[in-house]
């Protein structure tokens, strides 16, 4: 039997919100926008920390979400790290939060996760986790790296930049003035952040709901529904009309891709890790899995 | 011809400490001394050469009952001597910090004393941990008070026990319009319970001031009218919240202060010659124990206007609510009125709270090594610190713990007590021993430390 690459999961669709305020501003399908924002409406989280805007351009900042405007706010995704994980704990204490959302990509899932097996400095955190969306990722960037890849290699002012994409093997950057600068992935790739590439999850296995763009056709987005929890405010959000959803086997280029990269990212970093364990003089690098 | 009985340790309160008491032949105490047998914690020193922002932090971890009190009596003691104010929304919500710290403390220690006292009608006495009722429903309203109490304390300050918000100049941050709510709701809940948990408790203490025996060890102990008097005086400084030498009008005052030393103050070395194997948990200690108070003991013996003072409920409520009630059950019924007290006075804060207010100081002065002070009115009495700050390093620091008052008068207090409920008088103090331990310096410059115990 080949190896499970997606994690487990109880359901997979194609999906996009159908609040169109929502999808203008999305990056795909608007999913974690308009989970977030039913999901508040309804009570089942009081809050949730996402990416929000800081002072410098195109730099998130970890923000706790306490309305749909603010989650409008945090729309789209920005090439860069964010410490989300590093606000799980004020959002129970100063923001007063009892049920806590939070978005963040596998690593930062795992974190959570780990967090609430091992509470350590986390007191009463544990179980005001509400709903965990993760988000696909591949690699991701240092706030310099982008500042780089935009203003050096494309050439452009970060501050006129409209949207950053990542698809087809390329590094795309859409500018406020129409301009769209192509980059082959290749040249991001000496970029990335170190952990990227000893990370073995793609897809974010341990979220209650994960999404990303990967597998779906452009404007909509991949969703898969991991737990039970994630089931119950998947069906609540679409008994509720939230999103539409195309079935994943009918759409292209489906689960197909998605399988192709995690198999791609996992395999290589295995690669990596292996390699990481006779580097060196007498002692390997870490294995954070181990 | 006296005897000499020693309670070792005394339990149902936080630390170690233990009782020597010489009796009469009617087992009625004519001298008691009551003596913290902590090791010393060393937190005063370690703070020598740390920064202003670190020491009360490191004080806060003294004791886990109430760090609160200490990381405000640390910091405001650092403000006081650097002479820096902080902004009015940062007070509030360390008063209501405070308040939440008092609110869970008072219903700990409800838990603690309440095996002491009897079911109203009944000679059965309180075992708070019976599923059975009166009792269950008392216990769980007891775990809500302090689950509300703690869940305040944790968005006003950060974290529950050792608050991580508070820091030298106000607080680091200021809570949500949503978390302002949220502690309003609960404070309100928490009243209510409040007011349900004084009313029991106070008919539990007056069934109790009316008998005339309670039973320890299978024995009927008579009550004494006067359990628990002194003429000690007492020591207060705010009803809530506390005073620092950098208050517009300090109600503490460090020339009032002195310190003497526990062999200028305890009894000298002595043999147990009582002993009751039928004293709860395990019995006294048995004939035959060479006892040494004088240098057991490891606390000072703080003295205002030169002699011990009651610290605590009982002491804020004579100072400055008119409160005449006397001795152990006075207190126990003081401590009581506080709870309702300091959940009016959480609400009125946060009410007032500006939730987008300024929390920080524009200005934070290095310090230029002067001595300050804060006193904090700790749920069991007032805690005062004292540091020299310059540069923002931390060169002298020195805790008087609320306990540490305490020791000495509550010694006082035994006389006259069947040393068989002296335990009930100490309990009525709410000791917290651990944080009253002091490393006992007798000659600054020569770095002469305590030898005499040493010896």
């Amino acid at each position: 039997m080949a190896e499970n690459f997606l994690g487990n999961y109880k359901s997979c669709v194609s999906a996009r919100a159908t609040d169109k305020e929502i999808l203008k501003g999305a990056q795909d399908g608007g999913i974690v926008t308009q989970l977030f924002a039913y999901a508040l409406e309804t009570g089942i989280i009081d809050g949730a920390i996402v990416a929000g805007p800081s002072d410098e351009p195109w730099k998130p900042r970890p923000m706790v979400a306490m309305t749909k405007d603010d989650l409008l706010k945090s729309r789209g995704t920005r090439y860069n790290l964010c410490p989300s994980v590093s606000f799980i704990k004020e959002a129970t204490r100063s923001y007063g939060l009892d049920k806590v959302g939070i978005v963040g990509v596998p690593c930062q899932v795992q974190a959570v996760r780990k967090g609430q097996l091992y509470p350590a400095g986390l007191r009463d955190v544990p179980d005001a986790i509400a709903l965990v969306v993760g988000i696909f990722c591949m690699e991701n960037f240092t706030y310099q790296s982008i500042q780089q890849l935009v203003e050096d290699h494309a050439g452009v002012k970060l501050e006129s930049v409209k949207k950053m994409e990542i698809g087809k093997g390329k590094f795309t950057v859409k500018t406020e003035r129409g301009a769209e600068i192509a980059l082959p992935l290749k040249v991001t790739h000496k970029y990335n952040q170190p952990g990227d590439h000893v990370c073995l999850d793609y897809v974010a296995e341990w979220a209650d709901v994960s999404t990303g763009s990967v597998g779906s056709p452009d404007g909509w987005s991949t969703v898969f529904v991991r737990t039970k929890k994630g089931e119950d405010v998947w069906a609540k959000a679409m008994a509720a009309g939230c999103f539409e959803t195309k079935p994943i086997e009918q759409v292209k280029p489906g689960l197909e891709l998605v399988t192709k990269l995690a198999t791609e990212k996992i395999t290589k970093n295995r690669k990596t890790l292996e390699e990481r364990a006779s580097f060196g003089v007498g002692k390997g690098l870490r294995n954070p899995y181990l | 011809m006296s005897k000499v009985v020693e309670i070792s340790p005394t339990t149902r309160h936080e630390g170690h400490s233990k009782l020597v008491l010489k009796v009469d032949d009617a087992g009625i105490v004519e001298r008691g001394d009551w003596l913290s047998i902590t090791p010393v914690r060393g937190v005063e020193k370690l703070a020598i050469g740390k920064t202003m922002e670190q020491v009360p932090k490191i004080a806060s971890r003294v004791c886990g009952i109430c760090p609160i009190a200490h990381t405000l009596a640390g910091i405001e003691a650092m403000e006081a001597s650097i002479k820096c104010w902080y902004p009015d929304d940062a007070r509030r919500l360390r008063v209501i910090l405070q308040c939440a710290n008092r609110a869970h403390s008072i219903a700990l220690h409800n838990i603690l004393i309440l095996p002491d006292f009897y079911i109203p009608g009944t000679d059965t006495k309180i075992n708070p941990f019976t599923p059975q009722e009166p009792v269950r429903s008392v216990a769980k309203r007891i775990q809500r008070i302090r689950e509300i109490s703690q869940t305040i304390g944790q968005i006003a300050g950060g974290e529950a026990i050792h608050p991580s918000n508070p820091r030298v100049g106000g607080m680091y941050r200021n809570v949500s319009d949503h978390a302002k709510l949220k502690m309003y709701d609960l404070a309100k809940e928490g009243l209510t319970l409040a007011h349900e948990q004084m009313d029991f408790m106070i008919a539990v203490i007056r069934n109790m001031q009316k008998r005339d025996w309670t039973e320890v060890g299978g024995k009927q102990i008579p009550i004494p009218k006067t359990l628990g008097y002194h003429d000690q005086g007492y020591m207060a400084t705010d009803p809530v919240y506390g005073t620092t030498s950098h208050s517009e009008n300090p109600t503490w005052s460090y020339e009032r202060f002195k310190e003497t030393r526990p062999w200028d103050w305890y009894m000298g070395e002595a043999e147990v010659n009582l002993a009751d194997p039928s004293y709860p948990i395990g019995g006294t200690s048995p004939v035959g124990t060479k006892v040494n108070p004088q240098m057991e003991a490891c606390t000072g013996i703080p003295l205002y206007d030169g002699q011990p003072v009651e610290v605590g409920p009982r002491a804020r409520l004579v100072t400055f609510k008119n409160f005449d009630e006397k001795g152990t059950f006075g207190q126990h019924i003081a401590r009581q009125l506080e709870y309702t007290d300091s959940f009016y006075a959480m609400l009125s804060a946060i009410d007032d709270l500006n939730p987008h207010g300024k929390v920080l100081a524009d200005h934070i002065p290095q310090g230029d090594g002067s001595m300050g002070w804060a006193a904090n009115e700790a749920p069991r009495g007032t805690d005062v610190h004292l540091a020299k700050v310059k540069d923002g390093r931390v060169q002298w620091y020195s805790m008087l713990v609320p306990t540490t008052w305490n020791f000495a008068t509550c010694s006082r207090a035994l006389t006259g007590a069947p040393w068989q409920i002296a335990e009930m008088v100490v309990r009525a103090y709410d000791p917290c021993v651990s944080c009253a331990t002091h490393m006992i310096v007798i000659d600054e410059e020569k770095r002469i430390v305590a030898q005499k115990l040493i010896q």
